[in-house]
């Protein structure tokens, strides 16, 4: 009902620039338009560091977030340019030849851009400093969302692209979607018991607790936190094993984070955690260790398939 | 500082140049003694003449800065260094002990003394516990050890494994030998991690020798700055490779991962501790310079070559188990020989104590401020040891050498 609205009006807006063109590009702009509306219209969004005027439905796209590429590409949207070193195997046909690579993840290849000459700039979380820089050349819009409320923070962050690109309904039937799996999974999580979520990167164990970015396998998820006075960081806190073993989890959710970043030699996940110590927990000796999929969860984190894909794969080790 | 501490602490390592010839009789009269017999076995008399040295040495200091630590010192009796070292030991005792018993796991001395301790108790202290205060005593005693060598072979109170690129060496060894052939056990990286360590560390040598040295401070920076060049090509190669997060979990000393099983190759660095002792007097002389040690019969070359391996290995082993510990292997040698002059084997012990101490304490503080999560140890440590480095920086007279 109020998507049919939405795109009365969004007709109404498009009518009316139109005929302000065909005006003959007169001086005298309709009274209902905002600002000048000769030029290509433009849409103000909201982001993370404020607001950008954005051509609307913008047709060059540079996006240096995993989860915002996700989202495009479940949106249908074409993309130009992307850091290509990063793209994680799902979304295997970004590497290909006609798109563009633009940097890396952290720091853009600001010639590479000014070749591409994109008309929107997607940058979230590992990129969003670069926001400053790349504002002043192009349209850029920050996706980064703070990961206490994992599912608005998804709504804020897919809902900003798909308002620049007109795909508001299917960013609500996707959220809707997104709504039900977790719904169906979250009485399985509660069911659970606790659960710990450890990341192991060069022989360094960390926790993850609630605010970090596995958060959601306990905010939305419902799994209780096994050491919920740990680990307010978002980005993990040190622990030793006796952390591990007293905590006693009944599930362990691991990332291997050198995995995920395709890191070799360093030790895997599974040696360093094999030991006494973690031995003792009821998650070991009942075989409930989880090894989340890196990519979607260290690399990607948010994006509309994504996150889908993330609470399925906690669902399914939990048999829901 | 003592001049006992330093005769020729501008110098580089090639032999008495003009430089600060004063100092250099009055410590060799009371440093003579060492080379030709073990003073510890020697009867009260010998170690009188010996300590000699001190009050001798240190009137030349004294003469610029009476209240340096340096007035001339009261010999300190045997019974008083016995005493010392005991209440030494003691304080460490204690600190291990304190060490036990803190971390994750509730574990009281209550509960050990008593013996009923639950299973898991047991199995913390005996898995986690003291393998993790074993290896803070091996890696804190054998850097602040290795810290003190390498100053007599350098002959400058401000060099140690990190501010001689040693430590950089050793992890950019770790680093290529994971990336050519990450399937080598453990073992095989850190034989390759100490081969860049004494390569990286002869380097140093090196350009010491090339280059002309003004000032005290300028050994230090050098190495500082090679250091640095060796860490930009670690930061470098980890950049192509994706490991720049790996090579900083390596750099920055953790104990956090420290269990049974995974600590044991720390073993290593004990022994070299051990060889160090026994070798002392011979690194006494060669901090001397070339020439008196070649003249006292010993082979310059030779000494050298033993320090310096016994310093690779040493960083090597210390950072692929801990990771880096900074400006241990400096401060703690140097509060010990302002205290008691550079007489390595009667200073040892107490380097050795007052390291292990000193990682200690920094350990406990770790783990106890963000309780149960950690601060690694390379942070607490870092923090501590660069505030004492840049006192004792500071707090030299600009004349005194």
């Amino acid at each position: 009902m109020s998507t049919l609205v939405r795109r009365a009006a969004v007709a109404v807006v498009l009518v009316s620039a139109l005929a302000a063109c065909s005006a003959g590009g007169s001086a005298e702009a309709e009274p209902p338009a905002e600002g000048e509306s000769a030029e290509p219209s433009t849409i103000t969004v909201e982001h993370a560091q404020g607001s950008t005027e954005v051509p609307a439905d913008p047709e060059r796209v540079a996006v240096f977030d995993m989860g915002a590429l996700d989202t495009l590409d479940t949106l249908d949207v074409d993309v130009v340019g992307v850091p290509k070193a990063s793209v994680p195997s799902f979304l295997e046909e970004y590497t290909g030849e006609e798109y563009t690579d633009v940097g890396t993840l952290f720091e853009p290849d600001y010639e590479a851009l000014a070749r591409l000459d994109p008309d929107l700039v997607v940058v979230g979380f590992r990129s969003a400093a670069a926001y400053p820089e790349l504002s002043k050349s192009y349209p850029t819009v920050d996706v980064t969302f703070d990961s206490t409320d994992f599912l608005a923070g998804l709504e804020e962050s897919a809902g900003t692209l798909g308002e620049i690109f007109g795909k508001e309904d299917e960013v609500a039937e996707a959220l809707a979607g997104i709504d039900q799996r977790v719904e169906e999974i979250r009485p399985a999580g509660e069911a659970a018991g606790t659960g710990m979520v450890l990341q192991t990167s060069g022989g360094e164990v960390t926790m993850n607790g609630a605010a970090s970015r596995f958060g959601l396998i306990f905010t939305v998820l419902g799994v209780a936190e096994a050491a919920p006075d740990v680990a307010s960081d978002p980005h993990g806190e040190v622990v030793s094993f006796e952390v591990v073993r007293d905590a006693n989890p009944d599930w362990l959710f691991v990332n291997d984070r050198d995995a995920a970043i395709g890191e070799t030699g360093g030790q895997a996940a599974e040696q360093i955690l094999d030991n006494e110590l973690v031995a003792a927990t009821t998650a070991w000796q009942q075989d409930q260790v989880v090894y989340l999929d890196g990519e979607r969860w260290y690399i990607v984190m948010h994006g509309l398939s994504n996150v889908e894909a993330m609470i399925d794969e906690v669902g399914q080790a939990l048999g829901a | 500082m003592t001049a006992t501490a330093h005769p020729g602490t501008g110098r580089a390592v090639d032999g008495p140049a003009p430089g600060p010839a004063t100092p250099a009789p009055a410590v060799a009269g009371g440093l003579v003694r060492p080379a030709d017999g073990d003073p510890v076995r020697r009867s009260d008399g010998g170690r009188v003449r010996l300590a000699d040295g001190g009050p001798a040495g240190s009137a030349h200091g004294s003469s610029t800065r009476p209240a340096d630590g340096g007035q001339p010192q009261p010999r300190p009796s045997r019974l008083r260094l016995r005493l010392g070292l005991l209440a030494a030991t003691a304080g460490v005792a204690v600190l291990a002990g304190v060490s036990l018993f803190v971390g994750a796991t509730e574990v009281s001395v209550g509960d050990v003394l008593a013996g009923d301790l639950t299973a898991a108790q047991a199995q913390t202290l005996v898995s986690s516990r003291v393998p993790r205060t074993l290896s803070i005593l091996l890696a804190g005693s054998a850097i602040a050890i290795v810290g003190l060598v390498m100053q007599l072979l350098v002959r400058n109170k401000f060099v140690e494994p990190s501010t001689a690129g040693t430590t950089e060496s050793a992890g950019l060894g770790l680093l290529v030998v994971t990336l050519v052939a990450p399937a080598l056990p453990l073992v095989g990286k850190m034989a390759v991690a100490t081969v860049f360590a004494l390569a990286g560390t002869m380097l140093f040598l090196a350009i010491l020798r090339r280059i002309q040295l003004r000032s005290v401070v300028v050994v230090p920076l050098v190495g500082m700055m090679l250091a640095g060049v060796i860490g930009s090509v670690s930061t470098f190669l980890a950049y192509r490779n994706d490991m720049l997060h790996t090579l900083s979990t390596w750099m920055t000393g953790d104990f956090s991962g420290v269990i049974r099983g995974r600590y044991e190759l720390l073993w290593i660095v004990g022994g070299c501790a051990v060889v160090a002792y026994l070798a002392a007097n011979r690194f006494t002389v060669a901090g001397l310079g070339e020439e008196l040690t070649t003249n006292l019969g010993l082979s310059y070359r030779a000494v050298m070559a033993l320090g310096l391996s016994i310093v690779a290995v040493t960083s090597a082993v210390v950072v692929v188990v801990v990771g880096g510990l900074p400006f241990l292997g400096l401060v703690v040698p140097n509060i010990v020989s302002l205290a008691m002059g550079d007489y390595l084997r009667r200073s040892l012990p107490w380097v050795a104590l007052l390291g292990a101490g000193f990682v200690l304490a920094c350990d406990i503080v770790g783990r106890t401020v963000i309780h149960p999560a950690e601060v690694p140890i390379g942070v607490v440590v870092g923090v501590v040891g660069s505030a004492v480095f840049l006192y004792l920086l500071l707090r030299r007279p600009s004349g005194a050498r």
